[in-house]
């Protein structure tokens, strides 16, 4: 079975889009009876395909199997995008049994959500959003955009040369990980006076034109500072965030430093920052240093600020509050019934969960079902309580707080609403240590004698 | 539909459209397989209007929508396609007989200042696909009930009979339904039953049996009160879309002189016989007319095996109706069979109808706010819906929380398990659906204040009161 990765890249021959639809604007009945001969039971059951092609039909990716076999589905796709639009209208998705098909266009790149996870067509939107935004962190929307209109046929596999399995790491993080749905970001439980003092670490260590520190230790985030003057301009979305960990994962390295171009879509879409990625802790490689500067040639100066960190931390021993974090237990609020939660201040970027591997993926499913229909855009809800088979679970939004819980199947209404309170009032109290309150207060750098300029002047190109 | 509500004191409108038939239409691809026969495929297209290369590119845009979804799985292609401005319903009845329905999105029309054209905002979440896909299924049973499957048709007469079948059926038909006033019902497609104490209903049982026994050519009866069944000896699914007929379309035309006072009499030109208040509604209006013509509608049952077609013969006393499957006319021989034992039912049913009213009490506002279906014998209840016509099922609630029904059946529909959500909505609403073994059975509950345990403690004495034999989760 030859559903490997294409290693053909930019020398593929592609059909003018004029043959997918004949001058009558018909469908040849042939072409779509084409699909059928190709695809293997094994790449048909398949949970979820994603794929992105260009508006002239040209395939970009696609998350299973080899693109290039995949070019007439593709076509078929983007003739049925460009069909509706003739129409004055706009495809948005397909239903049948089993799948969901979600169509997303941003600029000239198409996105193609195939799934058999009953999400709402709107999760499945988002993600195929995330998605450009990847694509984006990696090129920059308006370089994207000006290469499209020079060259319509572009084959964009050139640029993305070896970043696919960029975009299979955030698929299958999407897939595992609440946080997309939530649109937070998950933290590290510290007591607020560690978190400070890494925080001071981070702020003393400073360069011209850095504009950003991230501390992050298991996939958690730490600390998190940023440049005075950008917190006037603008807000760091939790959706970065989780491009940039994404980004770190993937290029998958352990000793040693990087430093790579990246760009955070929803921060500024058409420039790029520099960051420079190192682990404080090999060779187990668990806490990662991210410092983000807009200047291409600062990485000595950058590299300089990472060695400060590191005398200090170890001066203070700081690694070791990172290790010793106390990663608490639902057990120790007496909540027999309780399973697991995920519990999200609405104000604030962070959430928590407790359960094992498995579990919690497979509760994604439902806990996203019913994220989708409290947030409904035309019949929202504030609470449901659902009963079933194997467990009871409970979504509940209010205006402080948005949460998810799963009990045990027999658990009674009764235990189950007690159960809650005692876990909100141990959140509560907890929540200091809980969460990072980065916008509650504004955060300031030690003053240094440093031309400080703002991020949005200075765009690269 | 269009309805208007004054949102700006400045006097500029904001429009509300209702959902509404963009177009339907009936095709199967192996009619017309090769280039250039595209206009054979195309059995039948509302509206007539459409130029015919637009209806081949509409018909060419589902073939190859489901063509592409086969690519993902072969045996569950595409059931609805959703864009910006319209949602298709595709439902393929037959083998390679395919209907499509595009339904125009609820959208609302923002008046702008400057003379600039009004925006426009489509509604897309307001539609659910499980109630219109079940409207859909139905146009098809209703065909079937009146014509056979596509098939037979093809076979008697090929295209042509077949195409012409379609028309006459669906030009007429399509104009009865109402998009606008869709919901959970009509994914359910149930039966009202009307309940009876054991004497009458036996009581009943002989006459059919009566009936059926002195009038050989009698197959099927259904019994009927008012528009609740009591009886029948149909098959389930012919029941259920012939009482969808019987209730939506030929109890209404019928009823009107009777709606201006229950009890009465007839008025005289209907009334052939005062020996009895019985009269066909389908077949003969005046039996002392021998010059008069009269036919049976004829319907199609039990398509799946011995495929019969038979008369069908709605004979009512009153509020009483005796639905009957014959093969010729005899008609005076019912009327003069059938009338008097009817009327003299007529009265103990009426009794017990009175009885039954009694018990529930007056019907201005119910006490408890539910839907109830049972999967197993189609029955159905609702408090909310107020009447059921053809043209409109009114209901007491606001179509949101209508909306949020559908929503938890089409969760329920996802496993085959007992479960029961409970959901707050925005305005304070509880809304409780619990599933158990085949039944659904959904509560509205307007108490503001209340929690969950309060919720669920009013909730379990519905069931106690009406659900008794019941066994719903906790």
């Amino acid at each position: 079975d030859n559903m490997h990765r294409s290693d053909n890249r930019g020398s593929w021959e592609f059909q003018p889009e004029d043959t997918l639809t004949e001058e009558t604007g018909n469908f040849p009945s042939t072409l779509a009876q084409a699909n059928f001969k190709i695809m293997s039971e094994s790449w048909r059951q398949h949970r979820k395909h994603v794929f992105v092609l260009s508006e002239a039909g040209k395939p970009i990716y696609s998350r299973y199997g080899n693109e290039e076999a995949l070019s007439s589905t593709m076509g078929v796709m983007m003739a049925l995008v460009s069909f509706v639009q003739a129409g004055g209208n706009m495809i948005q998705s397909i239903f049948s049994d089993e799948h969901t098909v979600v169509f997303l266009q941003k600029g000239p790149l198409v996105f193609v959500s195939v799934s058999a996870t009953r999400q709402s067509e709107q999760q499945l939107r988002r993600e195929l959003l995330h998605v450009y935004h990847q694509i984006v962190s990696m090129l920059t929307q308006a370089s994207i955009n000006r290469i499209f209109e020079r060259r319509k046929n572009f084959d964009l596999r050139r640029l993305l040369f070896g970043s696919e399995k960029v975009l299979d790491g955030l698929l299958d993080v999407m897939d595992s990980d609440p946080s997309f749905m939530l649109s937070a970001v998950q933290c590290l439980p510290l007591p607020s006076s560690s978190r400070d003092a890494l925080s001071h670490i981070l702020q003393k260590a400073i360069t011209p034109d850095l504009v950003f520190s991230f501390l992050i230790a298991n996939n958690r985030l730490v600390s998190v500072v940023q440049e005075k003057t950008v917190l006037e301009d603008a807000r760091l979305k939790p959706s970065d965030l989780h491009l940039l960990f994404n980004l770190i994962r993937a290029s998958a390295f352990q000793a040693g430093e990087i430093w790579m171009p990246i760009c955070l879509p929803l921060f500024n879409h058409d420039c790029y920052f520099y960051a420079y990625v190192a682990y404080l802790d090999p060779p187990e490689c668990t806490v990662c240093l991210v410092l983000l500067s807009t200047d291409k040639e600062a990485f000595y100066a950058v590299a300089e600020c990472k060695r400060k960190i590191e005398e200090a931390f170890a001066s203070q021993n700081a690694l070791q509050w990172v290790a010793n974090t106390q990663l608490y237990y639902v057990d120790d609020i007496s909540v027999a019934n309780l399973r697991h939660f995920l519990y999200k201040p609405s104000k604030v970027l962070d959430h928590h969960r407790q359960l094992s591997q498995e579990e919690r993926i497979r509760l994604l499913d439902p806990y996203r079902n019913m994220h989708n229909r409290i947030h409904s855009t035309s019949r929202p809800l504030k609470l449901i309580y659902h009963s079933a088979g194997k467990e009871t679970l409970l979504a509940w939004v209010t205006s402080k707080f948005e949460m998810f819980a799963c009990f045990t199947p027999l658990v009674t209404k009764k235990s189950a609403i007690s159960e809650l309170t005692k876990l909100l009032r141990w959140i509560k109290k907890e929540e200091d240590r809980l969460f990072i309150f980065i916008y509650a207060f504004p955060l300031t750098f030690q003053s240094q004698p440093c031309k400080r300029q703002s991020v949005t002047q200075n765009v690269k190109k | 539909m269009l309805m208007i509500s004054p949102r700006m004191a400045s006097g500029m409108q904001e429009k509300q459209y209702t959902p509404s038939l963009l177009s339907f239409f009936i095709y199967n691809p192996k009619f017309g397989p090769r280039e250039g026969e595209e206009e054979k495929k195309i059995l039948f297209y509302h509206p007539i209007e459409i130029e015919k290369n637009e209806k081949i590119r509409n018909v060419g845009l589902c073939e190859a929508i489901v063509q592409f979804t086969r690519t993902f799985s072969p045996t569950n292609p595409a059931k609805s396609l959703h864009t910006q401005k319209n949602r298709q319903f595709f439902h393929e009845a037959e083998e390679n007989y395919w209907m499509v329905m595009v339904v125009r999105n609820p959208m609302v029309e923002k008046p702008n200042k400057d003379g600039k054209p009004p925006t426009v905002e489509y509604q897309e979440e307001e539609i659910i696909d499980s109630v219109y896909g079940s409207v859909l299924q139905q146009c098809y049973c209703m065909y079937k009930l009146f014509n056979g499957t596509f098939s037979r048709a093809f076979e008697a007469g090929g295209v042509e009979l077949l195409t012409q079948k379609l028309e006459k059926f669906f030009y007429r038909y399509l104009q009865t339904l109402h998009l606008q006033s869709c919901d959970l019902l009509d994914v359910f497609g149930g039966i009202s039953f009307f309940p009876l104490d054991k004497m009458t209903y036996l009581k009943i049982q002989s006459f059919v049996n009566r009936v059926e026994e002195s009038l050989s050519l009698v197959k099927y009866t259904a019994f009927l009160y008012n528009d609740q069944l009591i009886w029948s000896g149909l098959e389930q699914d012919d029941m259920r879309i012939l009482y969808k007929y019987l209730t939506t379309s030929l109890f209404p035309r019928h009823s009107e002189p009777e709606l201006a006072g229950r009890d009465s009499p007839l008025r005289p030109e209907v009334a052939g016989n005062l020996l009895h208040y019985g009269r066909f509604l389908t077949g003969p209006a005046n039996l002392k007319d021998p010059d008069a013509k009269f036919r049976f509608p004829r319907i199609f049952v039990n398509t799946e095996d011995s495929y019969e077609e038979l008369h069908l013969i709605v004979y009512k006393v009153r509020e009483r109706v005796n639905v009957m499957d014959l093969n010729r006319e005899f008609c005076e021989q019912l009327d003069s069979l059938v009338g008097p034992q009817l009327t003299l039912l007529a009265s103990d049913i009426c009794e017990q109808f009175n009885i039954n009213r009694r018990i529930s009490g007056p019907e201005k506002e119910p006490q408890f706010k539910f839907i109830y279906f049972n999967h197993m014998n189609l029955a159905e209840k609702s408090t909310i819906h107020m009447r059921k016509t053809a043209s409109v099922s009114l209901t007491s609630v606001h179509p949101d929380l209508m909306k949020i029904l559908g929503d938890i059946n089409c969760d329920f529909a996802r496993v085959n398990e007992d479960e029961e959500i409970i959901v707050k909505a925005m305005t304070d609403y509880w809304v409780v659906g619990k599933k158990s073994d085949q039944r659904e059975l959904y509560v509205i509950l307007n108490q503001k204040n209340a929690n969950l345990i309060e919720v669920n403690e009013e909730v379990k004495r519905l069931c106690a009161t009406q659900f008794n034999n019941i066994f719903f989760l906790d």
